[in-house]
């Protein structure tokens, strides 16, 4: 896998394809899965809205993002509001650098990535901890690292359905 | 050249820093809302209701499997399970028959000095739907809700023991706070000596706190409910003693204990019904001293 970004010309983004994903995000994020394994595994909506954030911020905005964090929020049974403002918040970082992010070859976008996401998790843990929670252990800061290692494949992935030579 | 590379002339709608203002204003309203005055039940009820039916569909395939892996049980794994449980049954039915007759004569010794019988043994089942992603509390959802009656505050336990507390009820599902959250307490009494206290959850696990250093505690001790609260049964299993430390520069002695139930692992749980109504308090003094008797059990020695 090279880790250049694709120089080709790709076809134009359906809002339809965006919801999806971002749907998909969702559902991977309800699975019921074993209790040790949501210590490392990374958000997944975070990292879909982030790809999308990046690569169509015409589309995806901080508004898209602070709706998206209100799903989280119900989805995961947290407090209202956590995941809302810590999405709107990284989204807002990332729109503000968004024109030399999309420059960026993969890897150097999974170091930004890798820098926004551990900016999600704490200002989710700051939240948290005002609210009166125990802090939960060093370990929360893993599923970032996880999450920008997954970078490349994820860009590969929602770049398929758009390459000319794919229909 | 890519798509996503095209400069954007002409944005539409606000700048997205006053965008990043309104909503991280929103988000901070909701979060002190919810937090502090728990204004949001009724959106996360509707919210709950909409996601609902995604988390069936997610639930669906692993339902399945589970269900395709149930069919193709190994005929002798069933015949030595029925074994077990037929043994487990018979002796089961023994302690049933012998519970049935200590249950009348109680009942008649009640009537007899008039208190009420206030036992109610009604129970659902209900099947652990996910758990909470949240890594700072303890929950799990399972599937009946406020169409099943259930109310907050009901003890919820499974074969071994107390699995924790309904916090929350929504229209079709219910959020089940474990005994291990932070913030969950419960009064229990070590089974072999009767010495009340109350067990703290701490996030991700239980101890006994403010027990006095003479306290008759051992390792192995079985920690079951007192039911003074007036919510759990008396004598449900919660938690076995792992480790006693008594630490002569302490007050209190430090007791680490294990919860009985499979805090993380059940699938089927059983809503047990709230002890009751307690009778409404007496005005004499009485009860207040009795209140601090149950938390600190320094003060009854």
């Amino acid at each position: 896998m090279s880790f250049d970004r694709p120089k080709e010309l790709l076809k134009p983004v359906k809002r339809r394809f965006i919801f999806m994903t971002l749907l998909l995000a969702v559902l991977v994020e309800m699975i019921p899965l074993p209790h040790g394994s949501t210590r490392w595994l990374p958000d997944f909506i975070s990292l879909v809205l982030l790809y999308w954030l990046i690569n169509q911020p015409r589309r995806v905005n901080v508004g898209v993002a602070f709706l998206m964090g209100l799903v989280a929020d119900i989805a995961t049974a947290g407090m209202l509001g956590q995941h809302a403002l810590a999405y709107s918040a990284t989204a807002y970082l990332a729109l503000s650098r968004q024109r030399q992010l999309v420059m960026f070859n993969l890897g150097q976008q999974a170091l930004a990535v890798l820098g926004l996401m551990l900016c999600n998790q704490s200002i989710m843990v700051v939240a948290r901890m005002l609210s009166g929670s125990a802090f939960v252990g060093w370990s929360y800061f893993l599923p970032p690292l996880i999450g920008a290692l997954l970078w490349p494949l994820l860009t590969k992935l929602l770049l398929l359905p758009y390459r000319h030579h794919s229909v | 050249m890519d798509f996503a590379n095209t400069p954007s002339f002409f944005r539409s709608g606000p700048k997205p820093g006053t965008r990043l203002l309104l909503c991280a204003l929103a988000s901070i309203a909701l979060l002190v809302g919810d937090s502090r005055y728990g204004l949001m039940e009724q959106a996360r009820d509707g919210m709950s209701l909409v996601l609902y039916p995604l988390q069936r569909a997610v639930n669906l395939p692993l339902g399945m499997v589970r269900h395709v892996s149930d069919y193709f049980t190994v005929q002798a794994d069933l015949k030595s399970e029925n074994d077990q449980l037929r043994t487990r049954q018979l002796e089961m039915s023994a302690r049933l028959a012998r519970l049935e007759t200590l249950e009348r004569e109680l009942n008649e010794l009640r009537s007899l000095n008039a208190i009420k019988a206030s036992r109610n043994d009604a129970a659902q089942l209900a099947e652990t739907l996910y758990t909470g992603r949240d890594p700072f509390s303890y929950k799990i959802i399972i599937d009946k809700g406020a169409d099943a009656h259930l109310q907050p505050g009901q003890p919820v336990v499974d074969g071994r023991g107390l699995l924790g507390q309904i916090t929350r009820v929504q229209p079709l599902t219910a959020e089940v706070s474990l005994i291990i959250d932070k913030n969950q307490m419960v009064p229990v009494m070590i089974a072999r000596t009767g010495e009340r206290a109350i067990l703290y959850g701490y996030g991700g696990g239980v101890e006994i706190r403010y027990l006095p250093l003479h306290a008759d505690v051992r390792e192995n001790d079985m920690v079951v409910t007192s039911g003074i609260d007036g919510l759990y049964q008396e004598g449900t299993p919660v938690a076995r003693v792992s480790k006693v430390e008594r630490n002569a520069g302490a007050a209190f002695s430090r007791i680490t204990t294990e919860p009985l139930a499979g805090v993380q692992q059940t699938r089927f749980v059983l809503v047990l019904q709230q002890k009751g109504q307690t009778p409404p308090r007496p005005a004499e003094p009485v009860v207040p001293v009795k209140k601090t008797k149950g938390k600190k059990p320094a003060d009854s020695e």
